[in-house]
C-alpha cells in the first residue's frame, strides 16, 4: 500500500457540505465520501479511512448508531458534526465512542485542529509520558504537575482527573466518561463531585479560575484539556 | 334577608296541615266563647249569643287556618245547642226556629273560614312571590359583577344554599368541570349523575326526585338553558331526604338556572370576543415580526453575497487588502446570521414551551467561565472583571440555558459599550437567591426603556448604528423565568448599564 496522505471519510447527506470539505481538506487528506449511514459503514470497511467526519443527522441510520456500530470493531478516530442545541445527541455520540465533536457552522481551522487532536490522541496516547500545554506540564511517569518550575500539590483524585484529561488532551471528554474513569462505574451521574474537583483543580493550575485556559468547559457536553 | 324570609315562607306552607295543635286551639276558643256566653247569658237572648261563637270562628279562620275554622263552626253550633238552647244540657231543640239560626251560623261560619283562608293564602303567596323575585334579583345583581364561569357557579350555589339546605354540583360540558359543596362529593352517585344529567341536557327539562322523569334519583337535576342552547345542568342533593321540592321552589330554581346560564353565556361570548381581538393583535404582531425577521436575515446575506460575488467576478482587479476586507466582511456577517438563526430557534422553542429546564447543582465560577467562552472571539481587548465570593455554594440551574442567557447579556454589554471599556461580572448570594450582574460602562438605557428592553424585538434607539435583532434579552428573560427567576436592568451611577439575573435556590437539593 502506497500511502502519501491520510485517508479521510466524510459522511454528510448535504452535498454542499461534502463539497466544501473536499475542497478545503483535499490538499492534506485523501478524501472519501458517503451520503448516509449505510454507505458510511460500507466505506469504512472497503476504503480503510484513517479518520471519519460524521454528521449526526443522517437520513437513514442515526449518527450515534453509526458510531456505536463502528466501535464494535474499529477504534478509528471519529469527529461528529452537529448543529447547536443538540447537546444531548453530541454527548450520546461521544459516550458511544466518538472522539470529538464540532458544532455547525465551523471554521476550517477549528476542524483541522480537531482532526489533528483526534489523530494524536489515538496514535500517541499511550507512548508519551510528559505533556506540556502553555505553562503547565505533567510528567505521568513521575506523577508530577508543574506550573512553570513550581510543583503543584494535587490530591489523588485531582491527579487522576488531571491524568485522564491529559490522556485526552485536545479532545472533549464527557461528564460520564470522566466520572466512570476516575470514580468508577456507579458514579456516572454524580456531576456534583466532578464540578467540585474541576473547580479545585482550576484554582491550583489556572491563572484565573473564572476564565480557564487549560481546562475549558463545553456547556452541556463536558470538559476539554486545551493544547496551547 | 329576603332569602331567609323565603325559607320561612316555604316552611310555613309545609308545616300548615301537619299540626294538630291548631285544632286543639280552635276547640279552646270555642270553649272560651262558651264560657263568655255563660257569663252574659242572663243579659242577652240566646240567639244573640251565637255572635260570640261567630267571633271565635272568625278568629280561628284568621289565625289558625281553614280546617280549624270549619271545625270550630261545627263545634260552636253543637256547644251553643248543648249549653244555651232549651232544653239546656241536651242536644235536642225545643223551638224549631233555632234550627234556622244553626243553619245560618253554620253557613256563615263556613263562608267566613273559606274567605279568610283564601285571603290569607293569597297574601302568603304574594309574599312568597315577592321574596322569590327578591331572591332572583339578588342573584342577578351578584352575577353581573362576576366575569368568570367558576365565579358564576359558586355564586349560584351560594344563593341556592341560602334558601335550601343542599349540596350543589354542576355539569358544564364544554366548560371547565366545576363543583361546589359543603359536603364530600362522594354523596353524589356518579352513574346517576352522568345518566340523568345527560338526559336533562338533551331534553331541556328538569328531572330527578319528585319529578316526572327519573323520580327515583336522589337529586334534582335542573337544566341551564340560554337563548341558544342548553349549556349545563346543576344538581341539588338535599340534606334532608324527607321533603320534596314544591312547585314554587322548582320554579325559582329554574329561574335561577336561566339567570346563571345567561351569565355563563355572556362570559363565554365576552371571552370569545377578547380571544378574537387577541388573535388579531397577534396576527398584526406576527406580520411585524416576519418583516423584522426577513429584514434581519437578509441584511447579512446581502453583505455575504455581495462580498462573494465581488471576489468571484472582479478578483483580478483587486489588491490583497481589498480581498481580505471582503472576506472578513462575509465571514463576520455569516457569524451574525448564525447567531440570529440560533436566537430565533431559541425564541421559538421558548414560546412553544418546548424548552426543558434540567436543573443540576452548578458551580457558579464554572458557569461564568463558560458564559465568557460564548463571546471569547468578540472580546478583543476588553477588560473583563469577575467577582465571585469564594464560599458561594452550588446552585441548581440548567447549565446550558443559563450560559446562553448570560452569553446574551455579555454580548449586549459588548455591543453597547465603547471598545476598550471594562465589563464587570458580579455574583452574589442574597439569602436564598443567587444574583449575577453584568455591568458595562456604555451609554446606559433611557429610564423609560428600562422595562421594555426585555420585550421581543424591542431595541433602544441609539445614535450609532448597532446591529442586533432585539431577541437576545428577550431570550435571556425567557430562560431566567423558566427557572422561576427574575431579570432586571438599571443604570449605573457613573454611567453604564447593569443587568441582573436572580435565581432562587430550589428546594430538594441539599447543599
Amino acid at each position: 500500500m502506497s500511502e502519501q496522505a491520510l485517508r479521510l471519510l466524510i459522511v454528510d447527506d448535504e452535498r454542499s457540505i461534502r463539497r466544501f470539505l473536499r475542497v478545503s481538506l483535499g490538499n492534506q487528506y485523501q478524501i472519501f465520501e458517503a451520503a448516509n449511514g449505510a454507505e458510511a459503514l460500507t466505506a469504512v470497511a472497503t476504503d480503510h479511512p484513517d479518520l471519519i467526519i460524521l454528521d449526526l443527522g443522517l437520513p437513514d441510520i442515526d449518527g450515534v448508531e453509526v458510531t456505536r456500530r463502528l466501535r464494535e470493531w474499529t477504534q478509528i478516530p471519529i469527529i461528529v458534526i452537529s448543529v447547536r442545541e443538540k447537546e444531548a445527541d453530541k454527548v450520546a455520540a461521544l459516550d458511544a465512542g466518538a472522539d470529538d465533536y464540532l458544532t455547525k457552522p465551523f471554521g476550517i481551522g477549528e476542524l483541522m485542529a480537531r482532526l489533528r487532536a483526534a489523530l494524536r490522541h489515538t496514535l500517541t496516547a499511550e507512548s508519551e509520558s510528559i505533556f506540556k500545554t502553555g505553562n503547565l506540564s505533567i510528567d505521568l511517569s513521575k506523577r508530577e504537575v508543574l506550573i512553570g518550575e513550581q510543583p503543584v500539590a494535587l490530591t489523588p483524585t485531582e491527579y487522576e482527573l488531571m491524568k485522564f484529561l491529559v490522556k485526552h488532551a485536545g479532545v472533549v471528554v464527557t461528564h460520564t466518561q470522566i466520572l466512570r474513569a476516575v470514580w468508577g462505574s456507579g458514579y456516572e451521574h454524580d456531576s456534583h463531585i466532578l464540578q467540585v474537583n474541576i473547580s479545585n483543580l482550576r484554582r491550583k493550575i489556572e491563572p484565573n479560575p473564572a476564565r480557564p485556559t487549560y481546562i475549558t468547559t463545553e456547556p452541556g457536553v463536558g470538559y476539554r484539556m486545551k493544547i496551547i | 334577608m329576603a332569602l331567609i324570609q323565603l325559607q320561612t315562607l316555604w316552611k310555613n306552607k309545609i308545616l300548615e296541615g301537619a299540626q294538630i295543635w291548631r285544632y286543639l286551639l280552635s276547640m279552646l276558643l270555642v270553649a272560651i266563647a262558651t264560657a263568655l256566653s255563660a257569663l252574659v247569658v242572663w243579659e242577652f237572648s240566646p240567639t244573640n249569643l251565637i255572635m260570640i261563637y261567630m267571633l271565635a270562628v272568625v278568629v280561628t279562620a284568621i289565625y289558625l287556618g281553614r280546617g280549624p275554622a270549619i271545625l270550630s263552626a261545627f263545634a260552636g253550633v253543637l256547644a251553643f245547642d248543648f249549653f244555651f238552647v232549651p232544653p239546656i244540657y241536651t242536644f235536642s231543640v225545643a223551638d224549631t226556629e233555632y234550627l234556622l239560626s244553626f243553619a245560618g251560623f253554620l253557613l256563615l261560619g263556613l263562608t267566613i273560614s273559606y274567605l279568610t283562608a283564601q285571603a290569607q293564602e293569597k297574601a302568603l303567596s304574594a309574599q312568597r312571590r315577592e321574596a322569590e323575585t327578591a331572591a332572583l334579583y339578588a342573584l342577578s345583581r351578584d352575577l353581573t359583577i362576576i366575569d368568570d364561569i367558576d365565579g358564576i357557579c359558586s355564586t349560584l350555589s351560594t344563593h341556592i344554599q341560602s334558601i335550601l339546605k343542599c349540596e350543589v354540583h354542576f355539569l358544564l360540558p364544554g366548560f371547565e368541570a366545576y363543583s361546589s359543596s359543603h359536603q364530600k362529593l362522594t354523596s353524589v352517585d356518579v352513574s346517576e349523575f352522568t345518566a340523568v344529567s345527560n338526559w336533562v341536557l338533551q331534553n331541556q327539562l328538569p328531572a330527578g326526585k319528585g319529578t316526572d322523569h327519573f323520580p327515583a334519583a336522589r337529586g334534582y337535576y335542573i337544566p341551564m338553558i340560554t337563548s341558544l342552547q342548553p349549556i349545563g345542568v346543576f344538581v341539588l342533593q338535599p340534606d334532608d331526604l324527607l321533603g320534596q321540592l314544591s312547585v314554587e321552589q322548582l320554579r325559582l330554581l329554574e329561574a335561577f338556572a336561566r339567570q346563571a346560564a345567561l351569565a355563563i353565556e355572556h362570559v363565554h361570548l365576552a371571552e370569545q370576543v377578547s380571544q378574537i381581538q387577541l388573535m388579531q393583535a397577534t396576527e398584526k404582531m406576527q406580520d411585524a415580526l416576519l418583516n423584522s425577521i426577513s429584514h434581519d436575515l437578509r441584511t447579512p446575506l446581502v453583505s455575504i453575497t455581495g462580498a462573494l460575488s465581488t471576489l468571484d467576478e472582479q478578483d483580478i482587479l483587486m489588491d490583497d487588502e481589498t480581498r481580505r476586507s471582503l472576506i472578513e466582511t462575509a465571514r463576520e456577517e455569516a457569524d451574525r446570521l448564525n447567531r440570529l438563526v440560533g436566537n430565533l430557534l431559541q425564541m421559538t422553542r421558548l414560546e412553544a414551551g418546548a424548552m426543558h429546564v434540567v436543573m443540576e447543582p452548578t458551580d457558579i465560577e464554572d458557569l461564568i467561565g463558560a458564559a465568557i467562552g460564548q463571546i471569547e472571539d468578540r472580546i478583543l481587548e476588553r477588560d473583563i472583571r469577575i467577582s465571585i465570593p469564594p464560599d458561594l455554594p452550588m446552585f441548581p440551574l440548567d447549565f446550558v440555558l443559563i450560559v446562553h442567557a448570560l452569553g446574551n447579556l455579555l454580548d449586549n454589554a459588548l455591543k453597547y459599550s465603547p471598545p476598550g471599556s471594562p465589563i464587570e461580572i458580579e455574583a452574589t448570594q442574597v439569602e436564598q437567591e443567587i444574583q449575577i450582574s453584568i455591568l458595562d460602562r456604555g451609554v446606559g438605557i433611557p429610564p423609560a426603556d428600562l422595562t421594555h428592553i426585555f420585550d421581543k424585538f424591542y431595541r433602544v434607539q441609539h445614535p450609532e448604528q448597532v446591529t442586533g435583532t432585539g431577541l437576545g434579552l428577550a431570550i435571556s428573560k425567557g430562560i431566567v423565568e423558566a427557572h422561576g427567576g427574575h431579570i432586571w436592568a438599571s443604570n449605573r451611577p457613573g454611567g453604564g448599564t447593569s443587568i441582573t439575573i436572580s435565581l432562587r435556590l430550589g428546594t430538594g437539593i441539599d447543599l
